[in-house]
């Protein structure tokens, strides 16, 4: 992460001192500290609102419920995964995704990453579980790409949810790659 | 088809919440202390989040406001003939990985100057409504935890990348 990032601001400063572009890299730093803090404000509110809502479903035993009606699927995915309620909270993640509820998908992988960090061993190194569940995070279908959909007929397209059924085909294809590199690379390392 | 899938993503968040708050009348739980409880955690873990993000947005934008992102652009659309794809999608595929709202922008545009029934046009919506932004994903769910070495994570999150790009790009072809 060290790298990526100071790789990411080097380059830019060394191709905005060749491009002359300095200003423009300036005013652009400046205004994307703004938007990250509006970001993260409007996404507080959303925070909030479903951390609350899972409270409410953690007491009330909801949580378990669910945990348990997809088991046998995240034993296949996640074999050395055993909270319930950790499982709950990335099935959230996952059902948000794939319904597109956009923010609302990003704060249940949050809190699902601070839990898995918590059960991990070793604090510096992702576990499997964690690359599993990014790597499904990155390429999960998503149903129906609403936002694409509405700038679609905005647009005078003839027939803007026509992409609907692509999109789904193409999504299980990267689901799919995903998955498979995450094994291929579990089953190397399990190896002694 | 598409329709009834439409209406299921329309009922998602009201249907959840209804199922979540009459499940806890139901079990006698004390919905609207719990709700306050959670809300407080959620408020704090975004509090917690805000310098990652604020971390990224930084290092997304010098890349793209330098102009380092047109020259990888350049150097990169030999590879992208080869596989024909579109050269209006090079700047699209680029940005997908970084950045969520600028690829939306950038789709807007390929749509705009193609039509958005052309060829370029569904091509970027497909692509856009799959991939998801995974550098983005990668630095702030790995920012937020300790962790240090990402593994295969990033390779996973490439390689359906890749094939998502592909993928929208072939599928395409025969609609």
């Amino acid at each position: 992460m060290n790298y990526i990032w100071a790789g990411m601001v080097c380059i830019g400063i060394f191709f905005s001192l060749i491009n002359n572009t300095l200003p423009a890299f300036t005013d652009g730093l400046l205004d994307s500290c703004t938007r990250a803090v509006e970001f993260v404000i409007g996404l507080s509110g959303i925070m909030a609102v479903w951390c609350g809502i899972m409270k409410i479903a953690e007491k009330s035993g909801l949580i378990d419920a669910a945990a348990r009606l997809v088991m046998p699927f995240i034993r296949y995915l996640f074999p050395k995964e055993h909270n319930a309620e950790t499982i709950a909270i990335m099935l959230m993640s996952f059902m948000a995704n794939i319904f597109g509820a956009g923010n609302s998908a990003t704060v249940f992988s949050l809190k699902a990453m601070e839990r898995l960090d918590a059960e991990n061993h070793y604090s510096d190194t992702a576990s499997d579980t964690m690359c599993m569940f990014l790597a499904l995070n990155m390429s999960m279908i998503q149903l129906v790409p609403i936002t694409v959909i509405k700038i679609r007929s905005q647009l005078g397209s003839s027939d803007p949810s026509s992409i609907i059924i692509p999109s789904i085909l193409v999504g299980f294809l990267s689901m799919a790659a995903s998955i498979l590199v995450c094994k291929f690379f579990e089953r190397r390392q399990s190896k002694p | 088809m598409s329709q009834f899938l439409s209406t299921l993503s329309y009922f998602f968040i009201p249907g959840i919440l209804t199922l979540v708050i009459v499940y806890g009348l139901y079990k006698r739980v004390s919905i609207y202390d719990c709700f306050v409880d959670g809300a407080k955690d959620g408020l704090r873990s975004a509090v917690d989040i805000m310098p990652f993000i604020i971390a990224i947005f930084v290092g997304i934008e010098a890349l793209v406001s330098s102009g380092a992102m047109k020259f990888f652009e350049g150097l990169l659309s030999p590879l992208f003939n080869f596989f024909h794809i579109p050269k209006e999608l090079i700047s699209l595929i680029l940005l997908r990985p970084v950045s969520g709202s600028g690829s939306l922008v950038l789709m807007e545009r390929i749509m705009a100057d193609n039509g958005a029934d052309s060829f370029a046009g569904t091509c970027a919506a497909i692509m856009v409504g799959t991939c998801e932004t995974i550098f983005y994903v990668l630095a702030l769910y790995f920012g937020v935890t300790a962790v240090k070495k990402m593994r295969h994570s990033f390779a996973a999150g490439l390689v359906g990348y890749i094939v998502s790009v592909l993928a929208s790009v072939y599928i395409c072809k025969f609609i």
